[in-house]
């Protein structure tokens, strides 16, 4: 079966990012729907499920995929740029993602299987802002910020500022996701990703957590978590952040994590998991975050 | 949208509205049906082609991201091999398939071989070794079958992994399947 609905949807290829954030403005300011595509993988996907019944109705699609500016990865001092049309696969073969911050080849390994780690990109997995996402998950407890651009000029915002709801975010409907800039995790760092769907590949997560930390002298010094599907958002589970950090890590009580998570999370039931389940799990993989970070 | 594609190294050009799906483009205009529509939402892999070298689900991508790049299907695997007359039409791949029946009834075939040929360019012609189990495992956890069990299909990988270094297609094929010479194999798959 082919999909006719698609011949609806004009399709531009804007050759340069101050074109895309100019076309973006227009549309914006009369009120016309523009869908920047990337992957595609989330795209076609809503197309197929909801195709458009009507050309007046479809929206613009404009190919952000190849664009220049938002690809690649750099590294500059302790600083990690990652462009917002960076796949999957390519942060699972970057050599200084690897030796730096092997939690996001570690997410990305787990994004549903090679053929859409091969496609879907970063900046697509938070422009739904879906609490769902992994990449997001992994950007939550990396401390990320995001940059944004739109005719009016660059912002940066850090991605615990991000959503404002369930599938809500400050970005403006002229805005694009550039990057995001990362501070890499300092060497002898611990870095946790686990994430439990229905099987190892293609399962959206029931839960996952991302985690970083580092340890100096015992004590936590820097700690980011980053939870999936167990809030509205992507879950920053700050009072475990507050209990924890600048604490010694050999009074860090389970119990307290226990109590710390429970306060972070607010599941629901859904097709993928009960919210009951989702509390289980939530606490199992925060003691487990911690008593892995404890044992080394 | 005129959009300039290789597909199978042939230089090709498809003029179709741009959002249409490179599955679409390549069993439409492009006449290549070896690759399968299962889903058409990027779960089963039975539309997977390798697009510039890496394994994409073609019922998630827009033709018009194609322009300029290089396509790969089933259709591709034994004509690239260069020894397609010998080995009647199939690659090493494609005939450890046959022996090792990981085939029935061959809707996810071509999506399962062109997930399997991209991890043995990775790990046979790229690093020289064989993929693990679990590589193999990975590598076609994307592809859905609902025929074999996926034993015989990793199987029929690990046979295709071992012998690409060691033997040319064309001698394997002629001691395990002999009657491809005489008549071909290309309806087989
Ligand atoms: C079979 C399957 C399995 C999946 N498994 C997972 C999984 O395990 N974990 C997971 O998190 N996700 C999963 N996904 C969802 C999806 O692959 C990811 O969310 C992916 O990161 C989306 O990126 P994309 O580039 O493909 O997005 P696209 O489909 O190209 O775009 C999605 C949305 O993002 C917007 N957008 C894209 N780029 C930008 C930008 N630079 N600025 C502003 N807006 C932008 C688009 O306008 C569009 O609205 C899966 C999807 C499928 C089909
Ligand atoms: S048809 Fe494309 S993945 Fe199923
Ligand atoms: S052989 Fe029939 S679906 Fe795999």
């Amino acid at each position: 079966m082919s999909l006719p609905e698609l011949s609806l949807h004009g399709l531009e290829r804007p050759d340069s990012l101050g074109s895309v954030c100019e076309r973006l403005a227009e549309r914006a300011a009369r009120g016309e729907k523009t869908v920047l595509l990337a992957g595609g993988t989330d795209w076609f996907v809503e197309r197929h499920v909801a195709p458009a019944t009507d050309g007046s109705e479809a929206e613009l699609v404009l190919d952000v995929s190849r664009l220049p500016e938002l690809r690649g990865i750099s590294a500059s001092g302790d600083t990690l740029w990652i462009g917002a049309a960076t796949t999957y696969l390519e942060l699972r073969r970057h050599p200084v993602v690897a030796a730096r911050v092997p939690l996001l080849p570690a997410m990305s390994k787990d994004v549903g299987a090679v053929q859409i780690q091969a496609r879907g990109t970063l900046g697509g997995n938070l422009a739904t802002a879906s609490p769902a996402a992994d990449g997001v998950g992994a950007l939550a407890a990396l401390d990320a910020t995001v940059h944004l651009l739109s005719v009016r000029g660059p912002r940066s915002i850090a991605i615990s500022d991000y959503f404002t709801g369930y599938k809500r975010s400050v970005r403006a409907a002229d805005e694009v996701i550039t990057g995001f800039t990362v501070q890499m995790p300092g060497e002898g760092s611990f870095q946790y990703w686990r994430k439990v769907g229905t099987r190892l590949a293609q399962a959206i997560s029931k839960v996952a957590l991302a985690g970083v930390a580092e340890v100096s002298d015992g004590q936590v010094t820097r700690l980011g978590l980053g939870m999936v599907s167990v809030a509205p958002t992507t879950a920053f589970l700050p009072t475990v952040r507050a209990l924890a950090l600048r604490r010694p890590l050999d009074r860090i009580a389970d119990s307290a994590l226990d109590a710390a998570t429970q306060a972070d999370v607010s599941p629901i039931d859904d097709v993928r998991s009960t919210g009951d389940y989702r509390r289980h799990v939530s606490g199992a993989l925060v003691r487990e975050f911690f008593r892995t970070l404890r044992s080394r | 949208m005129i959009v300039r594609l290789e597909v199978n190294g042939e230089r090709r050009l498809v003029d179709l509205p741009p959002l249409t799906r490179l599955l679409d483009a390549l069993r439409g205009p492009l006449g290549l049906t070896g690759t399968k529509e299962g889903c058409g939402e990027g779960e089963c892999g039975s539309c997977t082609v390798l697009l510039d070298g890496d394994p994409v689900n073609a019922c998630l991508v827009a033709t018009a991201q194609c322009e300029g790049r290089s396509v790969t299907t089933v259709e591709g695997l034994g004509a690239l091999d260069g020894r397609a007359r010998e080995t009647g039409g199939l690659s090493l791949l494609q005939a450890a398939f046959v022996t090792e029946g990981g085939a029935q009834c061959g809707i996810c075939t071509p999506g399962m071989l062109i997930a399997a040929e991209a991890l043995l360019r990775e790990t046979v012609d790229g690093a020289n070794r064989k993929p693990t189990d679990t590589e193999i495992r990975e590598a076609v956890a994307g592809n859905i079958c609902r025929c074999t069990g996926y034993q015989r299909i990793v199987d029929s990988i690990a046979q295709a992994a071992a012998l690409r270094r060691r033997v040319s297609p064309a001698d394997w094929v002629r001691e395990n399947l002999p009657f491809a010479k005489a008549e071909g194999t290309r309806g087989l798959l």
